[in-house]
C-alpha cells in the first residue's frame, strides 16, 4: 500500500471515493432506465463546450456542463418524434454536437491541443476544483435520489402507467437527466470522455447481476465504484499505467467474472470462493508486472517534451538525473500522465517546460503533484517569437522587430505565441544558456562540466545554421516553397527564408478537419506555385497530405519532425539530427530529389 | 380416433436441472381443441416451450409428431414495426425454408391464402400496427398457418377481445380444428376451457386431463388454482380470479 | 450555376470523396435501417473504439493493421451479442461494458514500447484523404455487406418483429442478431477508415431515422434511407467545397437537416390526416411507442 503514501495518489483516491457516490447512485438509474448510451454520449458531446471555453476563455467544467445540457435539450427535442427510437435520437443529437464542435474547432477558433487534453482526464492530475465538483455531484445525487427516487423507479418499472398518472413526470425525467449530466461532467476530469461508462455504467451493471432490490443495488454499485476505482488506482501506481485505462480493464474483468460466475452457479453450483481466488490471482499477476527504476547522479530534472529532453541531456550529460515525460513520436495532444511521470515531477528539483499549449498540462501536473520544483519555461524571453499562424504565412522580413519587443517574454492578450520555437536554432542557443545556468545554480560543483558541454552544443548549433544555409543555397530562390501538414515550421521557414505556401490541417487539435474548398484551393496554389513536395509530419496520419500530393503530382516521400523527435535509432533521435533531417527532406522535396543536405540525413 | 400429435409419458419439464412441471401424461389426437388451465407460474409457458422444441424434457418423454407454431399475445408485438399484415403472414414461411432461401412468390401466395383463411384478405396491405387487437391476432394465426404448422399454441388469445372478436376467434379455432389442425389454448377462464374438446389442468404438475365434463371439477380447480379460487355469487359457474392477470403491461 | 456544380468534380480530392461517400452512403443507409430497427445505434457510434486492442495487437505481432482492426471490431460485435443475451438489461449496457473495457485494454497495450505512435489515428480517416485503392476495397466490402443484407432481409425483418417467430425449423434469433452486429462492425470499420468516426455514426443513423418517420414499409424505408444518405452526402461535400466548412461536419449537418425536415414533414402529415378522418376513429394505435 506504499502507493497511497504519494500525495497525488491520495488526491486521486479521494476523488474516486467522492465520485463513487454519484456514479454508483446515478449509475443504477442509468442501467435501469437504459441510459447507458445517453451517458456515454453526454461525455463525448461536451466537445463543443470545451472548444468554446478554450476559445472564449472560461472554465472548462462550465463549458462541458453547458454542452451537456445543450445535448440533453437537443435529444429531448428530437425525441418528440414518436417514431424515432431513443437510441437513434441519442446518436443524432451526439452527431449534431460533435459536428458543431468540429466546425468551431476547425473553422472558428483554430483550436489548439489543449482542447484535446480536456477530453482525456486523469486521476493523477486532480486539483481542488475537480474535488469540489465531485463533492457537489455527490451531494446532488444523494439529494435527488432521496427526493425523486421513487418517481424514477415508477417510470422505469412501467413508463405507460407513470405517464398516465402525469404526476409531473417530465419534470422528474428532466431532473434525472440533469443529475446524469452533472455526474458525467464530474467524471470527465477523472477518466476522460471515452471512459465515462467505466464509472457510471459498468459497476452498476455488475451489481445488477446479483442485487435484486433497488437499495442493495445502489449500495453495491457505490461500493463497486469505490473498490474498483481504488484498486485500479493502486494497480496503476504499481504497474505505471494510466489509471483510467486500468480501472476500465479492472471493472470490465469484474463484470465478466460476475457474468461467468452467475452462469456457472446457475448451472452447476460453483462456489464463490473459486471466483474470489481467480480474481485475487488476476490481481496478483497484474501487480507482479509492476517495476519502476531510474538512475543517474546530479539534480533530478524533468523535461516535458522530447526536444527539451534532448537539450537538457546535451548540457547536463551524466551529471543530471533526467526524466522526459513525452515519449518519442507520441502525439502530445493525447497525452495521459502515468504514475511515474507524476512521481518524477513531484520529486524533481527542476522542471524544464517547452511552453505554450504543447505542454499546458504541465502546470496542472506540477501543482497537483505537490512538487516544489523550480519551473523553467524555455519559451520565455526567446530572441525570436512568432505570433499566430496568419502572420508567418506571409513570411517575416522584419525579424528584428520581434527580437526587440520579445524581451518581456509576455505577449499581448488573445495573441498566442507559436510554441514551436525550437525550429529556429537561434532560440535553441538561448534556451541552452538558460538550461546551463539553471543546472549550475542547482549543482554548483559541476558548473564547469555543464559549461563545457553547453559550449560544445553551442558550437554544433552554429555549424548547423551554417550547414543548413549553405545547403539551401542549392535550391533556386523561387523554389523555396513548402506545404506542410500543420503549421509547426514557422520558425524554421522564417529563419531560412522558405515560404510556407499552405498547410493541410486547419487547426492543431486532432479533431479538426479541413474543408473540401480549402484543400481544392491548396491544390490550385501548389500547381500555380509549382511546389514540388508536401511534407507530412512524422507523428500525424499522412492520409490527407498524400491525397493532396497525388492530385498535384507533388511528392510526400520526405517527412518532417514537427512536434516530437523520432524514436531511438531514427535520424531524428536528437534535435540536431531532426533539424538536419528536416533540412535534407525539404531540400530534396523542393528540388525533386536532385539535391540533398548533410549527406542525405533524412534517410 | 385419429392418431395422436402430442404424446406425453411421465414427462417432467424445467430449466437448468430444476423441474417446474412434472407428471405429464396425455395424448392429444389430431384435430382437437385443447384448453390449458392453470395459474401464472403453473407451467403453461414451460409446456409451450417444450412443445416448440426450445427445451427438452428432464425426465420421461414428450413427443410432438407435427410442426408447431406459437401465436403470441399481440400486446407483446412491436406495433411501430414497419411491416404489413401480408409481411407478417409471409414470415411464417421462414420456419420451413432453408436459411439461404428467401420467400418468393409461392410463399407470398401461401401467406395471402392464409390471410383469407382467417378472414383478412382485404387488409393484407394494412400496416400491422394499424390493425385492431383482434385483427392482429388473426394475422399471427395466419403466420402460423403459413408455417404449415399443424399444432398451434395460443397464449391467452381471448384476453382483451370484445364479444364480436371473441366469437370470431372461436369460430376460427373451430374451423382450424375441422381442417385437421390441433389447437392448444392457454386460458384463465374455466368457462372458456369447458368449450373445447379436451382440457389440461396444470399447477406445477398435471392435475387432470380429458373431456372437460369429466376433467373439470371443484376439487380439480382447487388443486389447480389453490386459494385463488372464488365462487361468484349468483353465477352457477365457477369463476377464477387470477392473482396477477399479466406479469407485465399493467 | 453549372460551374457551381462542376467545379468540385474537377478536383481529384472532392471526386474521390464524393465516390467514397456515395458507396458508404448506399451501404450505410441500408445497414442503418436495421441499426435503427434493432435499436443498436450505440454500437454504430462506439464499435470503432472497440477495435483498439485489435489494432495494437496487429502492430505488435507485425500483422497488417486493417486485419487487426477487422478482427478486433468483429470480435467486439460478437462479444456484445453474447453479453446482450446473458444480461437482464438492454444491449446498451453490454455495449458500454465491452467498448470501455476494450478501449482501456487498447490503451494499456499501446504502452508497449514496440507499439507505433498515434496508432488509433491510423485507421481514422477523413473523406478528403481517400485513396483510389481505398475506393476499391470499400466498394467490394460494401457489395458483400449489401448481398448478405439482401439474402437475410426477411429473417432480419421477422426476428426484429418477434424473436420467437423463428420456429423450430428456422434460423436462431441469436444467430441473426450476431450476424447483424457483424455487418454493423464491418461497415463501421470501412466507414471509419474512409470517413472518420463522427461521419460513420451519423450516416448509419441519420438517413435511416429520417426514412423511418416517412414510411411504414421496410423496403421503401431502405430505398429512402439510401437516397437520403446519397443526397445529404453529396450536398454536404458541395457545402464543404463552397462554404469552406470542415468536410465531415458539413455532411453530418446535411444529414441532420434531412432528418429534421423528414420529422417535421411527418408530424404535419399526421396532423392533417388526423383532421381529415371522421371523429372517433383511431388514427394511430394506442401506445405505438411509449
Amino acid at each position: 500500500m506504499d502507493a497511497f503514501s504519494l500525495p497525488f495518489v491520495q488526491r486521486g483516491l479521494i476523488e474516486i471515493l467522492l465520485l463513487a457516490i454519484p456514479c454508483g447512485l446515478i449509475g443504477t438509474w442509468i442501467v435501469l432506465r437504459g441510459l447507458a448510451f445517453h451517458s456515454h454520449a453526454i461525455g463525448t458531446a461536451t466537445f463543443p463546450g470545451l472548444v468554446l471555453a478554450d476559445g472564449i476563455g472560461f472554465s472548462a467544467a462550465l463549458g462541458a456542463f453547458g454542452a451537456a445540457l445543450g445535448f440533453t435539450l437537443l435529444a429531448t427535442l428530437i425525441g418528440r418524434s414518436k417514431r424515432t427510437g431513443t437510441d437513434s435520437v441519442t446518436a443524432l443529437a451526439l452527431a449534431a454536437c460533435l459536428a458543431v464542435g468540429v466546425i468551431l474547432a476547425s473553422d472558428v477558433f483554430s483550436s489548439g491541443a489543449n482542447v484535446d487534453t480536456l477530453l482525456f482526464g486523469s486521476l493523477l492530475a486532480i486539483d481542488s476544483g475537480d474535488l469540489w465538483l465531485a463533492a457537489g455531484a455527490a451531494v446532488l445525487a444523494l439529494a435527488a435520489s432521496f427526493v425523486f427516487g421513487h418517481h424514477w423507479l415508477a417510470k422505469g418499472f412501467d413508463p405507460g402507467a407513470a405517464d398516465r398518472m402525469r404526476s409531473g413526470s417530465t419534470a422528474f425525467d428532466a431532473a434525472l437527466l440533469t443529475v446524469v449530466a452533472v455526474t458525467v461532467v464530474a467524471t470527465l476530469g477523472a477518466v476522460g470522455a471515452l471512459l465515462v461508462s467505466t464509472l457510471v455504467v459498468v459497476p452498476a451493471a455488475t451489481a445488477r447481476l446479483f442485487a435484486s432490490r433497488l437499495g442493495s443495488l445502489q449500495i453495491a454499485s457505490v461500493l463497486l465504484v469505490a473498490i474498483e476505482g481504488a484498486f485500479g488506482l493502486w494497480l496503476s501506481a504499481q504497474t505505471d499505467a494510466p489509471p483510467g485505462a486500468t480501472i476500465a480493464v479492472v471493472s470490465g474483468a469484474v463484470f465478466l467474472a460476475g457474468l461467468g460466475f452467475r452462469a456457472l452457479t446457475r448451472r452447476s453450483g460453483m462456489k464463490p470462493a473459486i471466483l474470489a481466488a481467480a480474481l485475487l490471482a488476476l490481481a496478483g499477476i497484474a501487480a507482479g508486472c509492476g517495476s519502476t527504476g531510474s538512475g543517474g547522479d546530479g539534480p533530478k530534472v524533468v523535461a516535458t517534451t522530447t526536444q527539451v529532453g534532448d537539450f537538457v541531456s546535451q548540457v547536463g550529460g551524466d551529471e543530471v538525473d533526467l526524466t522526459v515525460i513525452l515519449k518519442p513520436n507520441t502525439d502530445p495532444h493525447e497525452y495521459e500522465p502515468r504514475p511515474s511521470d507524476v512521481k518524477a515531477v513531484a520529486d524533481a528539483d527542476i522542471v524544464f517546460r517547452s511552453g505554450g499549449h504543447l505542454d499546458d498540462w504541465t502546470s496542472d501536473l506540477i501543482s497537483d503533484s505537490g512538487s516544489e520544483a523550480e519551473v523553467v519555461d524555455l519559451s520565455e524571453g526567446l530572441p525570436v517569437q512568432l505570433h499566430g499562424e496568419d502572420e508567418h504565412e506571409h513570411g517575416h522580413e522584419d525579424e528584428h522587430a520581434h527580437e526587440e519587443h520579445a524581451d518581456e517574454g509576455e505577449h499581448e492578450d488573445g495573441e498566442e505565441i507559436d510554441p514551436h520555437w525550437w525550429q529556429d536554432p537561434v532560440n535553441v542557443r538561448f534556451a541552452t544558456g538558460r538550461i546551463e545556468s539553471a543546472l549550475a545554480d542547482r549543482n554548483p560543483g559541476q558548473a564547469t562540466y555543464y559549461q563545457g558541454r553547453a559550449r560544445r552544443f553551442d558550437n554544433q548549433i552554429g555549424n548547423l545554421i551554417t550547414g543548413i544555409k549553405a545547403c539551401l543555397r542549392k535550391v533556386p530562390a523561387d523554389s523555396r516553397k513548402i506545404v506542410t501538414d500543420h503549421d509547426a515550421f514557422g520558425y524554421f521557414t522564417n529563419r531560412f527564408g522558405i515560404e510556407t505556401v499552405g498547410t493541410v490541417i486547419p487547426a492543431l487539435t486532432t479533431e479538426a478537419q479541413p474543408s473540401a474548398g480549402d484543400l481544392a484551393e491548396l491544390e490550385e496554389t501548389i500547381k500555380r506555385e509549382k511546389v514540388k513536395a508536401v511534407f507530412p509530419e512524422s507523428s500525424v496520419s499522412p492520409a490527407l497530405s498524400e491525397a493532396v500530393a497525388r492530385d498535384t503530382g507533388a511528392s510526400t516521400d520526405y517527412s518532417l519532425y514537427g512536434d516530437t523527435l523520432g524514436p531511438e535509432g531514427s535520424a531524428g533521435e536528437t534535435w540536431l539530427g531532426s533539424m538536419k533531417s528536416n533540412a535534407d527532406a525539404m531540400v530534396k522535396g523542393m528540388t525533386g530529389g536532385s539535391q540533398s543536405c548533410f549527406g542525405g540525413a533524412s534517410d | 380416433m385419429t392418431e395422436a400429435v402430442v404424446i406425453a409419458a411421465h414427462a417432467g419439464l424445467g430449466y437448468e436441472g430444476r423441474t417446474v412441471l412434472r407428471g405429464l401424461e396425455f395424448e392429444i389426437p389430431a384435430g382437437s381443441r385443447v384448453g390449458i388451465l392453470g395459474p401464472n407460474g403453473g407451467g403453461k409457458t414451460t409446456l409451450f416451450r417444450a412443445l416448440l422444441g426450445e427445451i427438452t424434457p428432464l425426465t420421461g418423454q414428450l413427443e410432438v409428431t407435427v410442426s408447431t407454431a406459437t401465436v403470441a399475445q399481440t400486446d407483446r408485438s412491436r406495433l411501430d414495426y414497419p411491416v404489413s399484415a401480408l409481411d407478417v403472414a409471409t414470415m411464417g414461411s421462414l420456419a420451413r425454408l432453408p436459411w439461404w432461401k428467401k420467400p418468393g412468390r409461392a410463399e407470398r401466395e401461401r401467406a395471402r391464402q392464409a390471410l383469407g383463411e382467417v378472414g383478412l384478405s382485404d387488409l393484407a396491405g394494412r400496416r400491422f400496427g394499424d390493425l385492431s387487437g383482434g385483427q392482429r391476432q388473426r394475422v399471427l394465426i395466419a403466420r402460423a398457418l403459413t408455417a404449415d404448422a399443424d399444432l398451434l399454441l395460443m397464449d391467452e388469445p381471448f384476453t382483451g377481445l370484445d364479444t364480436t372478436n371473441e366469437n370470431r376467434l372461436e369460430e376460427l379455432i373451430d374451423h382450424l380444428a375441422a381442417s385437421g389442425r390441433t389447437v392448444m389454448i392457454a386460458t384463465h377462464e374455466v368457462e372458456q376451457a369447458e368449450r373445447w374438446d379436451l382440457v389440461l389442468c396444470l399447477n406445477g404438475e398435471q392435475i387432470s386431463f380429458g373431456d372437460p365434463a369429466v376433467a373439470i371439477s371443484k376439487p380439480v380447480l382447487e388443486a389447480t388454482y389453490g386459494g385463488h379460487i372464488v365462487e361468484i355469487p349468483g353465477q352457477p359457474q365457477l369463476g377464477v380470479l387470477p392473482a396477477h392477470h399479466h406479469g407485465e403491461g399493467h | 450555376m453549372i460551374e457551381w456544380l462542376t467545379d468540385p468534380l474537377a478536383h481529384g480530392i472532392t471526386l474521390r470523396a464524393l465516390t467514397e461517400i456515395a458507396i458508404l452512403g448506399a451501404v450505410g443507409g441500408a445497414v442503418g435501417c436495421w441499426v435503427v430497427l434493432y435499436e443498436i445505434s450505440y454500437s454504430a457510434e462506439s464499435l470503432a473504439h472497440g477495435m483498439f486492442p485489435g489494432l495494437v495487437g496487429a502492430a505488435l505481432l507485425g500483422l497488417p493493421l486493417l486485419m487487426g482492426g477487422a478482427i478486433g471490431i468483429v470480435l467486439a460485435g460478437l462479444v456484445i451479442a453474447v453479453i446482450g443475451r446473458l444480461t437482464p438489461d438492454s444491449d446498451d449496457t453490454a455495449i458500454a461494458v465491452v467498448v470501455t473495457t476494450l478501449f482501456g485494454l487498447g490503451v494499456l497495450l499501446a504502452l508497449s514500447p514496440d507499439s507505433p505512435p498515434g496508432i488509433q489515428a491510423l485507421l481514422f480517416g477523413d473523406p478528403l484523404g481517400v485513396k483510389d485503392s481505398d475506393l476499391v476495397v470499400t466498394g467490394l466490402i460494401a457489395a458483400a455487406v449489401l448481398a448478405v443484407l439482401w439474402l437475410f432481409h426477411d429473417r432480419l425483418l421477422a426476428i426484429g418483429f418477434d424473436p420467437s417467430a423463428a420456429g423450430p425449423g428456422g434460423i436462431s434469433p441469436a444467430l441473426v442478431r450476431a450476424l447483424l452486429l457483424t455487418l454493423v462492425a464491418v461497415t463501421v470499420l470501412v466507414g471509419v477508415q474512409g470517413l472518420g468516426n463522427l461521419l460513420v455514426a451519423a450516416i448509419l443513423v441519420g438517413p435511416a431515422a429520417a426514412a423511418r418517420v416517412l414510411t411504414d414499409r421496410m423496403s421503401t424505408m431502405i430505398s429512402l434511407s439510401v437516397g437520403i444518405a446519397l443526397v445529404s452526402g453529396i450536398a454536404g461535400l458541395y457545402l464543404s467545397f463552397h462554404a469552406r466548412v470542415a468536410a465531415g461536419a458539413a455532411v453530418v449537418s446535411c444529414l441532420l437537416v434531412a432528418y429534421l425536415a423528414a420529422a417535421t414533414f411527418a408530424a404535419l402529415r399526421d396532423r392533417i390526416r388526423r383532421r381529415s378522418l371522421p371523429p372517433g376513429l383511431p388514427t394511430r394505435p394506442e401506445g405505438a411507442r411509449s
